[in-house]
């Protein structure tokens, strides 16, 4: 017997319910319902909400009133952070003009080399402060990860409520999942030298959150 | 023997514990950590009715995802498996940490690996695979800065979570210092960072160069054959997105139906965890490189393991396979605390670890730790599964008992305590004189120093000994006439 059909029978063995065909169909039913758990109930405004708790995670967050001011934005918090005006982009982003605000950027994969990542994002959770972050042509997941900084513009009509919202979002537009969905909640962190946090375990060590008011 | 006896330690429990009490510096180490742990976690359970959720029913709804799962193990594998392999993937399954090995060297082998990055996995921990790569040939790097360290120390992990909780800041410094070929330096708290930054570096030359990366899953998603990655440290996203070979590796139990149901679950993981809210990094991984797409593994392996746990399934210790490895139980539990997770002697330490390791060596091969318990029941409070971890101690204590396993001795005086508790006349005789007797030896001052018959007892504490020597129920009798 292959291992799987022994593992399997095993179970079998150990539930001892038998009928798996009519246990498989109430399982697709189940999958057919996808009920929730417990929601929160978030008050007030879920951008105001977002921002905060991104903040409490240690992101930084200002707020734009569209994409055509990004780019400047972007460059002032690299020069107030003494950080270089280089960065890799997401095809997404890629089209702001970056060379009129100073910013060097060049799109696609980002290598060992580039010390900032700029990213759009699929959509943000407000419960936790969390970016969603889908892989693909345009959104290289290595954007988000190697770079020592990461700018993410985040439009404030992407904004959700929770990650059950982001999934019922992800399954209306995208019809399933990519390769890789990236929940990014703050800088990478570490705490496996006696218990103390560290910003910047092996992803960013910064990463600053725009707000787009409106989208262009 | 099964092979996770052979490689099992948890016959020598006690001897270890002796060892682990006495070294000063594992001691300062814990005592360290204890206090973060359970603060932060009690924390971020008191901060959920501000979002209008609740401890209790979180962990309602949670545990009943775990045993949908459980109770239909196989319907929901082998719904993973087929929607896994529709999006590229391939499915394989190891009865044993020995077939682990061999299929992650066999794809290793297929796709021409030299090195290979890994994210934390226990399973690895459960096959000894870094020894079983090391002697094919095939470099093994560990990533998460806690389990670097313990692989540049040449030792396992004593936490789930926290696989370096032992180590302190000087005994990390010095372990750098020697494997990365630098001097020696003087380091203080404020230093945590950049030693943290000195792995960083190492590291990222790994990832870089990796051909394979091997990473664990914190739970299967049926409905998307897709695995769930938490992090904080970004290393599990590097390992499953740089290299050209990703290999999950994970146990069969760690399946849930839907994304709905890794979303309630994820509220309370990182809360009971490290008590965060979210981790920085959850990812959710599905199939293979898409042709468009400029990176990520072109070849995705998930390897479904048994090792122990299927034949748990339906069991009397079911509920122990609802664990999903958040580490609470030991954090709040005074033997882990008092001991390391290293005396426990296998992969898995405290509470979860004492009901695991027996029924995944066998419980002969693990005698000792369904006892090490003070009976406070921490742990079964805070487990968000809730994993009656106490009552499966008890049961597994009392299969030893069933199945002739106790010492003689322990046996015949329970035997004989039973024979006498059953007769109520001879008991309180019995009682009388043993009452007045530790009285004679207690010499009036109400508690012995060292008690002859129970010396290990009394070496850091007195017997207290009745007043006057009187037993219960002639003190009892005594105050009902008043």
């Amino acid at each position: 017997m292959s291992a799987r059909d022994e593992i399997l029978a095993r179970v079998r063995a150990g539930l001892a319910k038998g009928d798996a065909g009519a246990r498989r169909a109430a399982a697709l039913v189940y999958l057919q319902a996808a009920s929730p758990g417990p929601q929160p109930t978030l008050a007030g405004d879920l951008v105001a909400r977002f921002c905060a708790k991104a903040g409490s995670l240690a992101s930084t967050v200002e707020r734009v009133v569209d994409y055509a001011a990004v780019p400047a934005r972007v460059a002032a918090y690299l020069a107030a952070h003494d950080l270089p005006a280089r960065a890799v982009t997401a095809l997404d982003v890629a089209g702001l003009d970056w060379a009129a605000a100073g910013v060097d950027s060049h799109s696609g994969s980002a290598v060992d080399a580039d010390p900032v990542g700029i990213t759009g994002c699929f959509c943000a959770i407000a419960e936790t402060g969390t970016l969603l972050l889908l892989s693909g042509p345009a959104t290289p997941a290595s954007v988000s990860l190697l770079p020592e900084s990461h700018i993410a513009l985040v439009p404030a009509a992407r904004v959700v409520a929770t990650m059950e919202d982001a999934f019922a979002l992800l399954r209306r537009e995208r019809g399933q999942l990519p390769r890789a969905a990236n929940f990014v909640s703050g800088p990478s962190r570490t705490g496996d030298i006696e218990q103390t946090i560290v910003l910047g375990a092996h992803g960013p060590c910064r990463v600053h959150l725009i707000i787009i008011e409106e989208e262009s | 023997m099964n092979g996770n006896a052979r490689h099992s330690q948890a016959m020598h429990f006690t001897a270890r514990a002796a060892d682990k009490v006495r070294n000063p510096v594992l001691q300062q180490a814990l005592q360290k950590a204890k206090p973060l742990f359970s603060g932060k976690r009690a924390k971020a359970m008191a901060a959920l009715p501000d979002d209008g959720l609740e401890f209790e029913a979180l962990r309602e709804a949670c545990a009943g995802i775990r045993d949908r799962a459980l109770n239909d193990l196989d319907v929901w594998l082998e719904i993973f498996e087929e929607n896994a392999c529709a999006r590229g993937a391939e499915v394989l399954w190891a009865r044993d940490g020995s077939e682990i090995c061999e299929l992650v060297i066999d794809v290793a082998r297929r796709h021409g690996v030299q090195k290979v990055t890994k994210s934390k996995s226990m399973l690895s921990e459960e096959a000894h695979l870094n020894d079983a790569l090391a002697a094919a040939g095939i470099e093994p790097v560990e990533t998460d800065l806690g389990e670097y360290i313990i692989q540049l120390a040449g030792e396992a992990p004593s936490h789930i979570i926290a696989p370096a909780v032992h180590k302190t800041l000087q005994e990390v410094e010095t372990l750098f210092a020697e494997k990365h070929g630098r001097p020696l330096e003087a380091r203080t708290s404020a230093d945590i960072p950049a030693l943290a930054r000195e792995a960083r570096g190492v590291l990222r030359q790994h990832f870089l160069s990796a051909d394979m990366g091997i990473s664990g899953a914190n739970f299967l998603i049926a409905e998307t054959g897709t695995a769930a990655l938490v992090t904080n440290e970004g290393n599990g996203r590097m390992v499953t997105t740089l290299p050209r070979v990703h290999v999950v590796i994970t146990g069969i139990e760690k399946v849930v139906p839907t994304l709905q149901d890794f979303a309630t679950l994820m509220r309370l993981l990182p809360r009971s965890a490290t008590g965060q809210t979210i981790s920085n990094y959850v990812s959710l991984l599905t199939g293979t490189r898409a042709d468009d797409e400029s990176e990520g593994p072109t070849k995705t392996v998930f390897i479904l393991v048994d090792n122990g746990r299927a034949d748990v399934v339906g069991s009397h210790y079911q509920d122990i396979l609802r664990c999903i490895r958040c580490g609470a139980c030991m954090n709040h539990c005074p033997v882990y605390f008092s001991l390391g997770g290293h005396a426990y002697g296998w992969v898995y330490p405290g509470p979860m670890g004492s009901v695991l390791t027996p029924l995944y060596t066998g419980i002969e091969n693990a005698l000792d730790l369904p006892h090490a318990s003070t009976g406070c029941r921490q742990c079964s409070s805070v487990c968000p599964v809730r994993i009656p971890l106490p009552e499966l101690m008890h049961g597994l204590r009392q299969e030893q008992w069933r199945r002739g396993l106790r010492p003689w001795g322990e046996r015949l005086g329970l035997r004989a305590w039973a024979w006498v508790a059953g007769r109520p006349k001879l008991y309180r005789a019995l009682t009388r004189i043993a009452a007045r007797y530790l009285n004679w030896l207690a010499d009036g001052a109400g508690r012995i120093r060292i008690f002859g018959f129970a010396p290990g007892w009394t070496a850091a504490r007195d017997l207290p000994v009745a007043a006057g020597g009187k037993t219960f129920f002639e003190q009892y009798a005594a105050r009902k006439r008043d």
